[in-house]
């Protein structure tokens, strides 16, 4: 049985689903930078951090260069992507909390551990590579999951009980505001 | 989203709209005095930079994917609030749907030219162009949502 559309969902169709194409293009050119930067093993990893060959070790200036931009970046685009699909109820309750561990739990995972392995042990290389690995598959899912949402054919929401109408003033706005992808219309 | 979505009743979320909108507009100016500076609008100047010096060697694929990286985040979260905040304004939806997909695909055209530039060993008229039709495309989008969102609508006022 298919969920009713809720035309509060269609009408963040275009916004939701460029959304999804920049946080596809976030992910990948992260992993290119990751892999051209750090190297594909840990044991490389180590050595970009921690000096090695000719290389000098990272500095905590030159850590903090890269990991204050992320602090920012990262919860802000998790909670964007997050935000959303939550609000469409896309995925069960249990899995949305999982999806959000996984996406939380991976970016400070990566933002953590550059400084673990230059400062604690290189060891850490294996854990920088699992919470990016988690991390980039968080940003999968939540595209695919606004992809799922906000294409034409699957712009579906459950409703649950409790849910309010949409308010008077926001309807006449929808009615008055023509829309081809408003479903209904 | 959320907040917006349900925003008439609210004028409150009129102000920090507005705010975010005149922040947008400060930072897209300050990208695009920054760019032209830079000599983003001299397609020489622009092979230069990518390029390197005659017989040298040119940025490397790092530095290129990183550009992409920081300009995908900045853009795609900018485009994404200003689309939410477009939805909520009384616009017809086409006139809509055709700002916001403009802006979003000059804006990938932008972040992604420098490959070709590399790639094809020139043609920085590639970025030159981008640039100007990411630049107004995104100008033209700020303006609409400032001068529209919050309006009123048979006597409602979003926001």
């Amino acid at each position: 049985m298919h969920a009713p559309v809720d035309p509060r969902i269609a009408r963040h169709r275009v916004p939701a689903l460029t959304f999804a194409v920049f946080l596809l293009l976030i992910a990948a050119s992260a992993a290119v930078v990751f892999a051209l930067e750090l190297g594909a093993t840990p044991a490389r990893m180590a050595a970009h951090y921690r000096g090695g060959g000719f290389a000098p070790a990272k500095t905590l200036d030159g850590l903090l260069l890269v990991a204050v931009p992320h602090l920012v970046a990262m919860p802000l685009v998790l909670f964007a992507a997050s935000h959303v699909v939550g609000w469409a109820r896309a995925v069960s309750r249990r899995g949305f909390r999982a999806l959000l561990a996984l996406s939380f739990g991976g970016a400070a995972l990566s933002i953590a551990c550059p400084f673990l392995i230059r400062f604690v042990a290189p060891a850490a290389a294996w854990l920088h590579v699992a919470g990016f690995a988690g991390l980039e598959a968080a940003l999968l899912a939540w595209a695919t999951l606004l992809c799922a949402v906000f294409v034409p054919w699957r712009a579906a929401v459950r409703a649950l009980p409790g849910d309010r109408p949409l308010p008077p003033a926001e309807a006449t706005l929808a009615a008055r505001v023509p829309s081809r992808a408003r479903p209904g219309t | 989203m959320r907040f917006l979505v349900r925003t008439a009743g609210r004028p409150r979320s009129r102000a920090p709209v507005r705010m975010f909108i005149a922040f947008a507009a400060l930072a897209l100016a300050g990208w695009a005095v920054q760019r032209v500076r830079e000599g983003g609008l001299v397609p020489a100047e622009v092979e230069a930079y990518y390029l390197g010096v005659p017989g040298g060697a040119p940025l490397g694929s790092a530095a290129l994917w990183e550009e992409v990286h920081v300009g995908a985040f900045v853009q795609g979260f900018t485009l994404f609030v200003l689309g939410s905040v477009l939805v909520v304004s009384p616009i017809p939806d086409r006139v809509r749907r055709a700002l916001l997909v403009t802006a979003a695909a000059a804006a990938l055209c932008d972040l992604l030219a420098p490959f070709a530039v590399v790639g094809l060993g020139g043609w920085g008229a590639i970025r030159v162009a981008t640039f100007v039709a990411a630049a107004l495309s995104s100008a033209t989008l700020l303006a609409v949502v400032a001068v529209r969102f919050g309006s009123e609508v048979g006597g409602a006022r979003p926001g």
